[in-house]
């Protein structure tokens, strides 16, 4: 053998330590990691001294408010997040002679020898003359819109070091200052947040630095931080900016350790970068920069999802994660109990929560909310009332009144399982269900649901069924006996969201039937390591296994498979989407999403055309025309759909993966549909650098 | 049906004392073969069914997987009644899988789909035990 294996050089050298330091000081009780934050690593951004709260610039009315018709100027198309475009060109009729216009290849695919950890999920932007996106490692470019011909391409040089879960980025954002005048150099901007933690902004025509903006054109989110290792932090979805403010979260990697660096949420000033406030769970009513030597509370929970501003009200809607440490609630503050799983709306002038809507009390099983909330005026009785339209993992989807956050549908407290064996932590007696709305989720699961090829696998999955703890949703965890999560945490509706067509009044969304398997152990016996310590070993993230470190406790958690045939355990379909009509509340349609070509036993694609329905990651798309669009599915295809009755009219088989929400566009009046088909490496659906475009036919 | 049950423990009762048969031409073998493939996949069906039965879950698979075993068993002897014994199961199998799931395609396929291959496999073996039993008879006649 030509090379060291590395894990057995660290094993090696990590006995001789341990033998060495042996009734020395005690086991490390506490990580001794101590790096510089990566986001000045990489842009050696200087430090400044702490900044208490601070006054926004005036803004000016940003394009997403009111896109123009062949736009698509933000992640979600428009401010309100409805991924609905008015473009009536693609049609239930011709969407049958849909053809690829161009291909672009953005570069940015793990390099030989490097563990594939990319999952691109961008969707881009259309503004005018241009198609704004992010690589899966923040590059950014313009594209010709007809060609995909490259205008420009800023590089930001993020290292793979930063990669958290994984290589993502959602998509960037048009900004049109109100201190710049027209034509000049940073007009118009783009606004990206990184990996590594930082916040660029860069001149849409040129991609030149806004040299106005923080320090050359950067801001470094690592400061008040603390203690990070690379890729514990970091964001991945385009932030906000709402009447001046940009609104920054970030993810926090999961199952790591209790004291895992904070889940703050920040406003910096869109002309300047300068810090506005921060909102900080566990300091409440301290809205400045932690003090020299100090950091924002650590262990606090994460945002991670888009989230969704509202300049009217002057609220941003932050869809909330769950603390550092998702399977054990023991150790979390009374603070962090009423946010966490929540939506939480807070003022952008000051930081301060107006409102906020729990939709798991107590969570431990990972239901944090991913989507972006999308905001609606929902048809009421006396007229439209402006709503939010929140999906869950849980697959129950909550509408609240945006200006106060009570439930608009009605919500029920019901009873849930609380017996558990983790004693020092005590469950919710209830959980709120969203009644009014259809469920996004199928019953319980039952022995008879367990599937395979064969009588064998099976029963072999029967057994796995029995031997765990299983009391149907929101089973409580339990040590050293599996226990069962359904819905899993892959949804329901996860970062896909869902789109919403005013004009019909029709709400369309993808969703997953996934169970998950996990086991809570204790930690000492199985040697798991967080992320920012010297023994980790790269491969876990937010699924697999975790560390839970500072807890009594680690966790094993795998989606419910067989793991000899890599099939899933529960019988399909594991993907579907709906149609509701949001006057009625009725499905108008519904049904499995994905066919099984790409999937099978062994990871042995079946080539069968057959719908099964696959767990698919990425949102829908609604046009004027009446077409659906959708990737998301682990058949590696983007599909097309009649938005009335749900019917298949076309599909594409993708390069890679197609886990992205596709966006649509119109340029020099012909419509165009884009998607992402970057992969996902946790979908195990393969990975490529291409943006597939698509048109109608010239001579159509 | 009742006339089937009777065949089979009238075969059963006459093979009781009989040994294994020694397979000599090509049909022979692959019989023995699909024989010895009923106890392989029975094995699993009964060691997995009996901890699924005692966690209170089927009891279909350690009755499918003993009567497969034992249609093995007769096979491997030469016996018809074996293979009687596997269609018996196989065909039990069939009201089974609807009862539990219904006319549903992806729910039934792993239910019937490798049993209705197997049970295919085996019908091809019943000229072969047949021929295999009368030599069989005609040596203890000679006897």
């Amino acid at each position: 053998m030509a090379t060291v294996n590395p894990a057995a050089a660290t094993a090696l050298c990590g006995f001789m330590l341990l033998s060495a330091a042996a009734g020395m000081v005690p086991a490390r009780a506490q990580s001794t990691y101590k790096v510089a934050p990566p986001g000045v690593n990489a842009a050696n951004i200087p430090g400044e001294p702490r900044v208490g709260p601070g006054e926004v610039t005036a803004a000016v009315e940003q394009i997403g408010s009111h896109p123009a018709h062949d736009d698509w100027p933000a992640y979600g198309r428009d401010t309100a997040a409805t991924r609905f475009s008015p473009l009536e060109q693609i049609t239930p009729q011709n969407a049958g002679q849909l053809t690829r216009a161009f291909v672009y290849h953005t570069g940015s695919k793990p390099a030989p020898g490097q563990a594939n950890k990319w999952a691109a999920e961008t969707t881009p932007i259309k503004v005018g003359d241009g198609l704004y996106m992010c690589t899966a490692m923040n590059d950014i470019v313009k594209l010709e819109p007809a060609t995909g011909k490259e205008v420009w391409r800023h590089n930001v040089g993020v290292k793979y070091a930063s990669i958290p879960y994984a290589a993502a980025c959602k998509g960037v954002v048009y900004y049109t200052s109100s201190t710049v005048p027209e034509g000049q150099l940073c007009h118009n901007r783009i606004l990206e947040g990184m990996l590594d933690m930082r916040l660029i902004e860069i001149d849409a025509d040129t991609g030149k630095s806004c040299e106005g903006f923080g320090d050359h054109g950067q801001i470094s989110l690592m400061k008040g931080m603390g203690e990070a290792a690379p890729g514990f932090v970091s964001m991945t979805a385009p932030p906000p900016i709402v009447n001046g403010a940009i609104v920054v979260n970030h993810q926090v990697l999961n199952g790591q350790r209790r004291w895992a660096p904070s889940g703050v949420i920040r406003g910096y000033d869109a002309e300047t970068g300068k810090f506005l406030w921060a909102w900080d769970v566990n300091r409440p009513g301290d809205h400045s920069e932690p003090a020299e030597g100090q950091h924002y509370s650590r262990g606090t929970p994460n945002s991670w999802a888009p989230m969704t501003g509202d300049d009217a009200l002057g609220l941003v809607y932050v869809p909330m994660g769950n603390s550092a440490v998702n399977y054990y609630s023991g150790m979390r503050s009374p603070e962090e109990n009423r946010v966490s799983s929540a939506i939480v709306a807070l003022d952008v002038k000051t930081g301060s929560p107006r409102w906020m809507f729990q939709t798991v009390h107590k969570d431990v099983w990972d239901y944090d909310v991913g989507s972006q909330p999308t905001m609606i005026d929902f048809p009421g009785q006396d007229g439209p009332v402006p709503a939010l339209v929140v999906p869950t993992k849980r697959g129950q989807t909550f509408v609240l009144d945006r200006r106060d956050g009570k439930p608009i549908l009605p919500v029920e407290e019901r009873p849930v399982p609380v017996e558990t064996d983790v004693k020092d932590d005590p469950r919710s007696p209830t959980q709120p269900w969203s009644v009014g709305m259809p469920r996004l989720g199928l019953p319980d699961l039952k022995e008879s649901d367990m599937w395979g090829m064969s009588p064998i696998d099976q029963l072999f999955c029967r057994l796995q069924f029995r031997r765990a703890k299983y009391e149907g949703e929101f089973t409580a965890p339990s040590v050293d006996r599996p226990w069962i999560e359904f819905p899993g945490y892959n949804g329901g509706s996860d970062w896909g969201s869902v789109a919403y067509d005013a004009r019909r009044g029709v709400l369309v969304a993808n969703w997953n039937v996934t169970p998950v398997y996990q086991i809570l152990t204790r930690r000492k016996a199985d040697g798991l390591m967080p992320v920012d310590d010297p023994s980790f070993k790269a491969g876990g993230g937010a699924e697999g296994k975790g560390a839970l470190a500072d807890t009594p406790y680690g966790i094993m958690a795998s989606p419910f498979w067989n793991r000899y045939t890599r099939l899933l355990c529960s019988k399909p379909p594991y993907g579907m989407i709906t149609a509701i009509d949001m006057h009625t509340r009725k499905v108008l349609w519904q049904h499995p999403l994905g066919s099984a070509r790409a999937n099978g036993p062994w990871r042995i694609p079946t080539y069968l055309p057959l719908t099964i329905g696959t767990p698919n990651n990425g949102g829908p798309v609604i046009t004027a025309g009446g077409v659906v669009f959708v990737g998301a599915t682990t058949d590696n295809m983007l599909h097309a759909f009649d938005a009335a009755n749900g019917k298949e009219l076309w599909n594409d088989v993708l390069p890679g993966g197609g886990q992205a929400t596709p966006m649509t566009y119109e340029y020099k009046g012909k419509q165009y549909v884009a998607i992402m088909a970057g992969g996902h490496h946790f979908m195990r659906t393969p990975v490529s650098d291409a943006l597939v475009v698509y048109a109608l036919p010239d001579n159509k | 049906m009742r006339h089937t049950m009777l065949g089979v423990v009238f075969l059963l009762e006459r093979d009781r004392m009989a040994g294994l048969y020694r397979p000599r031409r090509a049909s022979e073998w692959a019989t023995c073969a699909v024989a010895v493939l009923l106890i392989v996949l029975g094995l699993p069906l009964v060691i997995m069914g009996t901890e699924l039965a005692l966690l209170g879950g089927s009891l279909y698979y350690i009755l499918a997987g003993t009567a497969i075993i034992a249609g093995g068993i007769l096979m491997l002897r030469g016996s018809v009644a074996g293979a009687l014994l596997y269609l018996l199961a196989w065909l039990l199998t069939w009201p089974w899988a609807l009862w539990e799931v219904g006319f549903d395609g992806w729910g039934l396929l792993p239910r019937l789909l490798g049993p209705t291959l197997i049970a295919v496999l085996v019908v091809l073996t019943i000229p072969v035990l047949r021929h295999l039993q009368k030599i069989a008879m005609a040596e203890k006649d000679i006897a």
